[in-house]
């Protein structure tokens, strides 16, 4: 063996297994606490983008099955909610970009279930299930980062900073998209003639 | 701007809020742990062919990179150090400066010539040149300068005294 293969050799050498266990089991407790932790903000997240609850649901799964494969990096992170939420972003984007459509089995029964508690009856329900069915398609018309961050904004746990970190930019680049898609999303409104 | 928004503000918030607080169906998270769980079982029970790189420490895959990378720039380096050979068999003598005997430098190797014994006088087609009076320190264009035809210039300058 040479001393290049001998140096090589050394340098590849796996860590110890009793090591590698203990880092195992201390990995899955880690990972299973992440999900007790994140895995419905994670879904909300999801959910904003493909609005079909067994798709938001796949993706979370996605999410963590990454994090298991890439599990020797978890003592890298620093904060577990802002990469988790940007791997399960960059996975609902992706499936969104291969399917080239916009969700065409979105599914009104997924809106009716998530309404706030106390509407008055399930005609009304309905009605305002389908009306934000139209506003959420158009605001998948606006441009891609207003589109972006208002939908991120929507997810209640995820804070302005967090949004920033997720889209790789500043706070008040985040604000100034939001407001932009807010006034975008009003003209449409306008446009597409729903009643005020 | 902000009554522009005002109309339309509750619904869009409300539209956002319907889709940014959905509930997941219930037992997701015992889904996610039994998948996970069957995905780890799969996992050691057939390990990734790549598993001896993903084992390795964590410094061995940048100092593999440098090598690979030293390597290949060696390979390319004695490739084109070779190739040169053999474009250019054998030795071509390099070619030799003779420089004489006098003259200034490299200027009279490649021209050589006398230095010349007197000043160079204009020729009669040169443009002509300002002259310097001492008590007009200011230049002037000498009367008889030699004009080459068809340019403007101005007319030679007398003193009125």
């Amino acid at each position: 063996m040479s001393c290049l293969e001998t140096q090589l050799a050394g340098w590849a050498a796996p860590a110890p297994v009793a090591n590698a266990l203990e880092t195992n089991e201390s990995t899955s407790q880690t990972i299973a606490a992440l999900v007790a932790e994140y895995s419905t903000a994670l879904y909300r997240v999801a959910f904003s983008v493909t609005r079909n609850a067994a798709e938001a649901e796949d993706a979370v799964q996605e999410t963590f099955l990454r994090v298991l494969k890439h599990q020797a990096r978890l003592g890298e992170i620093r904060d577990y909610r802002v990469w988790l939420v940007r791997i399960v972003w960059n996975i609902v984007l992706d499936r969104k970009r291969r399917a080239k459509t916009r969700p065409e089995n979105e599914d009104l029964a997924d809106h009716a279930r998530v309404l706030p508690s106390g509407e008055p009856g399930a005609d009304q329900t309905a009605i305002s299930s389908q009306e934000y069915a139209r506003i959420l398609a158009l605001v998948d018309r606006l441009p891609r980062r207003e589109r972006e961050a208002i939908l991120l904004s929507a997810v209640e746990e995820l804070t302005t900073a967090e949004i920033a970190s997720v889209l790789a930019t500043t706070e008040s680049s985040i604000r100034s998209r939001i407001f932009r898609a807010r006034r975008e999303l009003s003209a449409l409104l306008e446009k597409e003639g729903i009643s005020r | 701007m902000n009554a522009e928004l005002e109309p339309w503000k509750e619904r869009i918030d409300a539209a956002l809020r319907s889709a940014g607080s959905a509930d997941p169906a219930p037992g997701l998270e015992g889904r996610i742990l039994t998948r996970l769980a069957a995905e780890r079982a799969a996992m050691e029970a057939h390990p990734a062919r790549m598993g001896w790189f993903a084992r390795m420490p964590r410094y061995s895959a940048p100092v593999l990179g440098v090598a690979t990378a030293s390597l290949v720039c060696a390979v390319i380096i004695v490739g084109s150090v070779d190739h040169s050979r053999v474009r250019h068999p054998g030795h071509v003598a390099p070619p030799v400066l003779v420089l004489p005997g006098h003259g200034l430098g490299a200027a009279s190797a490649v021209h050589p010539a006398e230095p010349a014994t007197a000043p160079v006088a204009a020729g009669p087609a040169s443009r002509g040149r300002s002259v310097r009076h001492f008590s007009h320190p200011r230049a002037r264009i000498a009367p008889n300068a030699k004009k080459a035809t068809g340019v403007a210039v101005p007319a030679p300058t007398t003193n009125p005294q």
